[in-house]
């Protein structure tokens, strides 16, 4: 199927690549179907592209190459979705990047609201995760190290 | 708004399906147990407004500075 896109145009999208968001995108009500765009030049990022609204993509990363030591816990989204008896090989997590003005080094990350995506089912839910100890601007990139500084006096 | 006084123990009903029992009263703070059927998401308001809030913020970025970031990440020797 054909999916319009603001950022690339009308792409071809195979119809078992459509994954389903049953209960939506929080601020996004009515968008309910999603395609995961993956670019060899842009990677890690890749995009979380609605099929039905050109405008609307947001920019997602596996979170595990910045905070390798991330946990979500699946058990809620699982029975929310009747996603029980799945594998949970099957089950992937992405995270929502906001880009801020001042470069890559602004880049946060949303950890309480992951999405995951059930590749078997091909169906996705955004999870809101309560009383845990990450932020919803995690920082993406480690700062710089700071400017050489050349030595002064002597 | 419709408001309804209800002691503990008490519940409401809404709709079909959906009932909301309140469980504990103290100090200010009520605790409430809801019943709704699979699929029908429950949050906390204030948190969920923040991802919608964030949800809606990341969707404008440009992401002119994508490219950058890639770079950075493959500096970094990062790979899926």
């Amino acid at each position: 199927m054909i999916i319009q896109t603001r950022k690339f145009g009308n792409i071809d999208v195979a119809e078992e690549k459509v994954l389903t968001m049953p209960v939506g995108l929080a601020g996004f009500p009515g968008r309910k179907r999603f395609v995961l765009l993956e670019r060899e030049d842009s990677r890690p990022f890749c995009w979380f592209q609605s099929a039905d609204d050109p405008n609307l993509s947001l920019v997602v990363m596996n979170p595990f190459l910045f905070k390798p030591d991330y946990r979500v816990e699946l058990k809620a989204a699982i029975k929310e979705m009747s996603w029980e008896g799945d594998p949970l090989a099957d089950m992937v997590v992405y995270v929502v990047l906001t880009v801020n003005e001042g470069g890559p080094y602004r880049i946060t990350a949303n950890l309480i609201g992951p999405i995951v995506i059930n590749t078997r089912k091909r169906e996705a839910v955004q999870l809101v995760i309560y009383d845990s100890p990450y932020s919803l601007q995690h920082p993406v990139m480690e700062q710089p190290p700071p400017p050489h500084q050349k030595a002064v006096g002597g | 708004m419709l408001v309804l006084t209800r002691k503990i123990g008490e519940r409401i009903k809404i709709g079909d399906d959906i009932v909301v029992s309140v469980l504990e009263i103290s100090k200010g703070t009520v605790r409430l147990g809801v019943e709704a059927p699979k699929r029908v998401p429950i949050h906390r308001h204030e948190v969920y407004e923040r991802i919608q809030e964030e949800n809606v913020k990341a969707a404008q970025g440009e992401f002119a500075d994508l490219e950058a970031a890639v770079q950075l990440f493959r500096k970094k020797g990062l790979k899926e």
